[in-house]
């Protein structure tokens, strides 16, 4: 177990800088998960963490020790690679004990050791395989006995689960949070996969173009996005982004929408909850309303009643996408396209005008401009 | 997969005849392609009257080898008449440790230039490349002259240093152009682990190329076994290769032309690379990449 520090850590290829300053601190047996798209610096920021790629400016700290000039092979970390990274020459039980053989653990050890690994991976029958007579799934476990053998302080992920079919992705997953509930080692997790971001971390760092847009749990990310980027990149659907103006009615902040219902044009006024009260400055002017579809439902009078910050509006609904569970319903708000989520019993065909309710506790404001959170 | 000649309409006397047509064709090749061959080892088996009397194509009335013992051990090279056996080891002494070691540095650098890549890796890449191109002849005078100042002229060694020096690039080229399909992650892997530059050649990489060491040794073999010009350049008398000697044998007439001396000569020298391409050759065919890379 140990506890990681990123202090400043700068990156550039030439002019081209690929990491604008990162600071991260991690405790004991954290599982941290950067995410971001493709070319945000987020591999590369893990490799120089496991020192496969030298740092421009600033330290990287594991357990308190600045490691910027430590081989990979000395900073006891492991990692798991995108591709496995198998030795195809050896079999199973040499690639798992190729770590140990390096650090020229005796013989017997490593025997008990690389047992001991298979073991937990439910992969002792394959042991004398060679990489290319394993499916993807099996690789991807002898990657992680290689990775979990050595007994390392901090696990490193490389996008460890994208080579994998949609099914074995889900169960992969769930195998790592085991591990790292069993273990309770410190984890760092490379993905542009939200969901496995959301599952897995116990905080997630949200990166792009080499600058930090969130670091915080999966659920503060969810439901406090730092940003409009941040925002649109966590959750599924998207957050609708709707531009609405700040305006005040019965000494109550709210905000105003356009929409259409029974065929009219018109304004409606959803009320702000008290937290967001004190934004007066705002009165007036244009800001954008973020609504996660699934806080956008068909009305219901008795949770209203139980619950203030639901505010109702109608509106004419565009189509309608079921999915099983809730039927995906498209409606216009403020001139943008905007989904919610309704129960599929309760939806209105397309065209009609339907009652609906919106959780204004969960909504979040965003400045146009700076597109940052108000 | 379905079998194509089977499928409807498909056996039309067009068909029939264009079938005909190629298998006459392919046939014809093969017989302008083998009649060489089958000419110079039926010739190094007759004695002079059956050669004189008989016609070029008649076959051997029967198998005398007394033709490959002269040129083996006796015939004329100049005015020495030891046969092509001595010429035949020097070119052996020669073409072994050069193969080997412009393989091994050819395996060596090709790794340090992928996955040890420095700063002007590609453009060290591309000069070395230039090697490839530079023809056997505008390099004899510089080679005569190191040759002489390092005191290896007409000897061996001298011919071994040449070789590698002219194969270099070829076998930096084989294997950094094999050894860049591999990827990267494996290094990094290893690195992690705990391997070094050599444990990582010799335990990771050295394990996934016996194909292209394959090329490569067939390749550096027929090229400096078949190589005349170094050879007539840089040597003189007991120090030539087995090319030069075969030569000097054919050239050397004393009274009547042996024809079949010459023959058995030629075949004898061209013995090895037909060898090292028959033995070889099969593992090149069989494929050892199927699977190998894929981690």
């Amino acid at each position: 177990m140990a506890t990681l520090t990123i202090q400043n850590v700068k990156k550039s290829y030439g002019a081209v800088d690929v990491l604008k300053g990162i600071d991260l601190e991690l405790e004991n047996g954290e599982f941290l998960v950067l995410l971001g798209p493709s070319g945000c610096g987020k591999s590369t920021l893990l490799n120089m963490i496991a020192g496969l790629d030298t740092i421009t400016d600033g330290e990287i700290l594991i357990n308190s020790k600045v490691v910027n000039d430590v081989h990979p092979k000395d900073r006891d970390i492991a990692m798991v690679f995108q591709s496995y990274a198998l030795y195809p020459n050896m079999t199973v039980e040499r690639n798992i004990g190729f770590g140990l053989e390096m650090r020229k653990v005796t013989k017997a050890d490593r025997e008990k050791r690389v047992d001991e690994a298979v073991r937990m991976l439910q992969i002792d029958h394959l042991r004398d395989r060679k990489p290319a007579q394993l499916s993807g799934g099996q690789r991807q476990r002898v990657a992680m006995g290689r990775a979990l053998v050595r007994k390392p302080e901090i696990f490193l992920f490389d996008e460890p689960l994208s080579n994998l079919d949609a099914k074995l992705r889900v169960e992969m997953r769930t195998e790592i949070k085991k591990l790292h509930q069993r273990l309770g080692t410190t984890m760092v997790y490379v993905t542009h996969d939200q969901i496995e971001a959301m599952t897995l971390a116990s905080r997630i760092a949200i990166l792009r173009e080499g600058e930090i847009q969130q670091f915080a749990s999966p659920q503060e990310v969810y439901e406090r996005p730092a940003n409009m980027y941040v925002a649109g990149f966590v959750g599924s659907p998207a957050m609708n982004f709707i531009p609405a103006t700040v305006v005040s009615e019965d000494n109550q902040l709210g905000v105003s929408i356009e929409r259409t219902a029974n065929g009219e044009r018109s304004s409606v006024f959803l009320a702000l909850p008290d937290d967001l009260q004190d934004i007066g400055e705002w009165v007036g002017r244009e800001v954008i309303l973020g609504i996660r579809p699934e806080t956008l439902t068909h009305r219901s009078d008795a949770e209203m009643s139980q619950n203030k910050r639901l505010q109702p509006f109608d509106c004419q609904v565009e189509v309608l996408e079921p999915t099983g569970a809730d039927t995906l319903t498209y409606i216009e708000l403020g001139g943008r396209e905007v989904i919610a989520r309704v129960n599929p019993y309760n939806t209105s065909n397309p065209g009609e005008t339907m009652a609906f309710m919106v959780d204004m506790g969960k909504a979040s404001l965003f400045d146009p401009k700076s597109e940052l959170r108000i | 997969m379905a079998d194509i000649a089977s499928l409807p309409g498909g056996n039309s006397p067009w068909r029939s005849a264009g079938r005909f047509g190629l298998y006459f064709l392919l046939l014809s090749f093969g017989v302008y392609y083998i009649l060489p061959l089958i000419v110079v080892l039926s010739t190094s088996f007759k004695d002079l009257d059956e050669i004189r009397n008989g016609t070029l194509l008649s076959l051997p009335a029967e198998i005398n080898l007394e033709s490959w013992r002269y040129a083996w051990s006796e015939a004329c090279i100049g005015v020495t008449c030891t046969g092509l056996k001595p010429y035949f080891w020097n070119s052996v002494m020669m073409t072994i440790p050069a193969v080997l070691i412009s393989t091994v540095l050819g395996a060596l650098t090709g790794y340090a230039l992928t996955k040890f890549k420095f700063p002007g890796a590609n453009m060290v890449f591309a000069m070395i490349l230039f090697g490839c191109f530079i023809p056997f002849q505008v390099v004899l005078l510089p080679m005569a002259q190191s040759l002489g100042f390092l005191g290896l002229a007409n000897t061996v060694p001298g011919l071994v240093l040449v070789h590698i020096v002219y194969g270099l690039p070829f076998t930096v080229l084989f294997f950094r152009n094999y050894y860049v399909s591999i990827p990267d992650d494996l290094i990094k892997a290893a690195t992690i682990d705990g391997a070094g530059f050599f444990t990582i050649f010799w335990r990771i990489l050295l394990p996934l190329s016996p194909p292209i060491i394959v090329v490569t040794i067939i390749w550096q073999f027929t090229q400096i076994w078949n190589d005349f010009l170094f050879g007539a350049s840089f040597t003189t008398g007991g120090g030539q290769p087995v090319t030069v000697a075969l030569n000097n044998l054919v050239n050397t007439t004393t009274g009547v032309k042996r024809y079949n001396v010459d023959m058995a000569a030629a075949l004898i020298t061209a013995a090895p690379t037909l060898a090292v391409y028959v033995l070889a050759g099969r593992y090149f065919v069989r494929g050892l990449t199927a699977g190998s890379v894929k981690g």
